[in-house]
């Protein structure tokens, strides 16, 4: 192994230029998928972390069972009863219940549908802290205040929640219900919560008569010092028995935020997994071209190889060269392909946080950068052992014989 | 003359014998995962959409605008459907029937074990045939509900399983819903559908009296006489929920569809899903057509001594032209061939071992005679591609510089 022999290598790899670019080609490909597909994954892992760790690993929920998503569904819920009795459990810090159903924005003509929440103004604080959103144009609702709306960030701009953007004092229509806007929330990232609608919970009572004291939600903060897991364990047990149901037949469920984004990460990871295990088939194939290559090459020079066993090569040597050889095609590829997948997660996260899916913005850590350059490079020289191989065990008489 | 080809292309690839299999393992490989994606794709896709199998030509659906994907059926509304609606909508010419559809949540419990599900109303009088035939319900034990079935209720065919309620639900037998003790009539047939294996059918006056009806429906269903004047039909309904609801043209916070319709959007999103899959899966398809090209490219250096000799015998530009063609062509087809039979084991395979680890119906392979036909061709012309550039530099080699070639 030295400076020589990796000139050789170099040398012949530029000899045969075009074979050479088709093999980079092959496997820079598969790379450039895969390293976009990861730097997605990733960033909407980290996008995930990052929210856990805002809303805090202090906070969960009570909610209620049904089908569906919260406040479609009136048969199950928590009542106002049960949300002051779960407010005197040992460990509960803030508790906080919200309303939340689906209903109609009507802005001039147009007509939309957005989940709608009843906030208790008087905890606003703590709902912030879990919503993760403040308030970035106008002014927060006040305690118990009629007739005014805050929206979701989309509202704000032109052809995105309605054709004409919202301002600051327009009129919206709420089931019916003629409100007027006071503020705007900061984006979160994705198109459902920033079309959010969000009314006083008294509000809120005199749009659904039907739901008042009813949460589909129930928003809960642990003490210092108290574990969440815990304390969701205790207030399940306690609220069951409040409740008078059974082990097993409870018709809501305590959940930490925690465990809820892990959950949510798990399924990212496996969807991640499969589309990246999808583009690793091209892998294999960019694998078998440069297999494919390698036995060329060393067909092409037995007599070469004649040559330099009977001036004394060894067969390390030549198993070196052309391993050497075959793992330099296959890091080629990894940088090239590292650097067009960077440019298209690039514009990729740019037209989806043009489309109000910032969440969707990919990261590039040195780990993935650094990982995929080593992987191709890995998959090359697997893919040149067996020529490798075949090439030192060429008897140094038959090789120079060779035609 | 084209035998000659053959035999001469065959020729060289069987020389080359190592190189030609690694070439068109390349192909293969990418033929088979695409060929295995699209069947267990559009299997899926034929299974979810099925889900929804209670399709008549003949029928319309009326739901209140929402958050469609939030809940069942008309939760996720602002404005629910008014349960007067129905009665005003029969009347519309062309309608035989306009039934109003009720679903209400709930628990039912057996055995000490309660699920979290749905009911689903059965009209009383005329209607109940209808609503029979629309979900094309049969019985696998007991019988169908009948009028004046009191707290009776009919079960779909799950509710047997013994994993869920011990020892299975069955005719005879009392469950509680909701708190309330009702006897089951019927199991129904089973269907491989999710929404129909789980169904709960009350008659609809005991449904509302012991669920509460606060003169809102879920949904109505209206059947049209001919389906030939459905389309109609649906406009004159339009028109007379936009004159009830109080709605311009354009405004309307209601639809009307066939539920074909209405499984459109969901089939095309679910096609949109497989399609980027495919799309990924394609690249090394992609890489292996390279891996032709790449062939090709070494093939015609190290015969540029016998392109040489055939053209000073007289071949022409096309001819050599032509060899190398159908030499990468045939790379191309062959690889197809074998990675759709490999595409086709591993579809069918992946699917039966999905179904039996699982246990879900819901996994199926299906693959179309037209995706076999498209795969083959598309490899073939991935082939005939990579040879195009290839082929064509073997044919312009001047003979005198050719013959005197040394590698």
């Amino acid at each position: 192994m030295n400076m020589d022999e990796i000139k050789y290598s170099l040398n012949n790899l530029i000899h045969r230029r075009m074979r050479s670019f088709l093999t980079v080609l092959s496997i820079l490909i598969g790379v450039m998928a895969i390293f976009a597909i990861t730097s997605f994954g990733l960033g909407i892992k980290n996008y995930v972390d990052v929210l856990a760790q805002e809303a805090g690993t202090d906070k969960l929920y009570i909610e209620a069972k049904g089908i569906g998503a919260p406040g479609t569904d009136n048969t199950f819920f928590i009542s106002k009863d049960e949300v002051d009795f779960v407010s005197k459990i040992n460990g509960v810090k803030e508790i906080s219940g919200l309303y939340t159903k689906p209903a109609e924005i009507r802005f001039g003509k147009e007509r939309k549908y957005y989940f709608l929440s009843g906030l208790d103004i008087s905890k606003i604080d703590f709902i912030t802290e879990v919503f993760n959103s403040k308030i970035m144009k106008g002014r927060q609702l006040k305690k118990d205040e009629m007739g005014k709306v805050t929206l979701g960030y989309l509202y704000q701009f032109d052809n995105k929640i309605f054709k004409k953007a919202v301002k600051i004092g327009d009129k919206v229509e709420i089931n019916e219900n003629q409100l007027e806007v006071v503020g705007f929330y900061e984006e979160v990232g994705n198109p459902s919560d920033d079309g959010n609608i969000y009314i006083t919970d008294k509000q809120m009572e005199s749009v659904f008569p039907e739901i008042k004291n009813k949460f589909g939600v129930v928003m809960v903060s642990a003490q210092k010092g108290v574990d969440p897991e815990a304390l969701a364990d205790r207030i399940k047990e306690k609220l069951r028995k409040y409740k008078n149901e059974e082990k097993g037949k409870e018709d809501f469920f305590v959940q930490t935020f925690a465990d809820a984004f892990a959950t949510f990460n798990t399924i990212i990871n496996v969807l991640n997994g499969i589309l990246g295990l999808i583009a690793l088939i091209s892998v294999v194939v960019a694998s078998v071209n440069i297999m494919n290559t390698m036995y060329t090459a060393v067909l092409e020079r037995t007599q070469e190889i004649g040559i330099m066993k009977s001036i004394g090569a060894q067969k390390a040597d030549i198993i070196f060269i052309f391993i050497f050889e075959s793992g330099f095609l296959g890091m080629l590829g990894g940088i090239v392909g590292v650097i067009i997948g960077f440019i298209i997660s690039k514009t990729g996260g740019l037209i989806a946080a043009a489309s109000g899916f910032t969440f969707l913005r990919p990261i590039f850590p040195w780990y993935l950068i650094v990982g995929c350059i080593l992987f191709a490079f890995s998959v090359g020289a697997i893919a040149g052992i067996f020529p490798a191989v075949q090439a030192s065990k060429l008897k140094p008489v038959d090789a120079l014989r060779y035609e | 003359m084209l035998r000659d080809y053959f035999v001469f292309v065959l020729n060289n690839l069987k020389s080359r014998r190592l190189r030609s299999w690694l070439t068109m393992i390349g192909i293969f490989i990418g033929i088979a995962a695409v060929i295995s994606l699209i069947g267990l794709g559009s299997g899926l896709r034929a299974a979810i959409t099925g889900q929804f199998g209670f399709l008549g030509t003949d029928v319309l659906s009326l739901q209140a605008s929402g958050l469609a994907s939030a809940g069942l059926p008309g939760t996720a509304v602002a404005n629910p459907l008014s349960d007067t609606l129905a009665a005003k909508i029969a009347k519309v010419p062309g309608v035989e029937a306009a039934i109003n559809r009720y679903l209400k949540s709930g628990t039912l419990e057996f055995k000490n074990k309660q699920e979290i599900g749905f009911a689903m109303s059965m009209p009383e009088g005329s209607n109940r045939k209808i609503v029979e035939t629309m979900l094309n319900l049969k019985t696998a034990e007991g019988r169908l509900l009948k009028e004046g079935d009191n707290r009776m209720v009919l079960l779909g065919n799950g509710f047997t399983n013994p994993d869920i309620f011990p020892g299975g639900i069955h005719t005879g037998n009392q469950v509680l819903i909701s708190g309330i003790s009702y006897d089951v009539v019927g199991i129904l047939e089973k269907k491989g559908s999710f929404i129909f294996d789980n169904a709960v059918l009350i008659n609809e006056k005991t449904l509302l009296k012991d669920f509460g009806d606060d003169g809102t429906v879920n949904a109505i269903s209206v059947k049209v006489k001919d389906e030939r004047t459905i389309g109609k039909v649906k406009e004159n309904i339009e028109k007379l929920l936009r004159k009830e609801r109080n709605v311009k043209v354009g405004e309307e916070d209601f639809s009307v569809e066939t539920p074909q319709k209405a499984l459109q959007s969901l089939d095309s999103t679910l096609f949109a899903i497989n399609l980027f899959v495919i799309i990924i899966a394609s690249i090394s398809l992609v890489v292996g057509g390279i891996g032709i090209m790449n062939t090709m490219y070494t093939a015609v250096v190290e015969r540029t001594k016998e392109i040489g000799i055939l053209k000073s015998i007289g071949a022409r530009n096309s001819m050599v032209f032509q060899l190398f063609f159908i030499e990468s062509g045939l790379l191309g087809m062959v690889g197809g061939i074998v990675g759709v039979i490999l595409g086709l084991i591993l579809a069918y395979g992946l699917a039966a071992a999905g179904r039996a680890l699982l246990g879900v119906d819901l996994i199926q392979a299906k693959v179309s005679l037209f995706w076999i036909v498209f795969s083959l061709i598309f490899s073939f012309i991935v082939g005939l591609v990579a040879g195009l550039v290839p082929a064509y530099n073997a044919s312009q080699r001047n003979p005198v510089d050719a013959l005197r070639f040394v590698k």
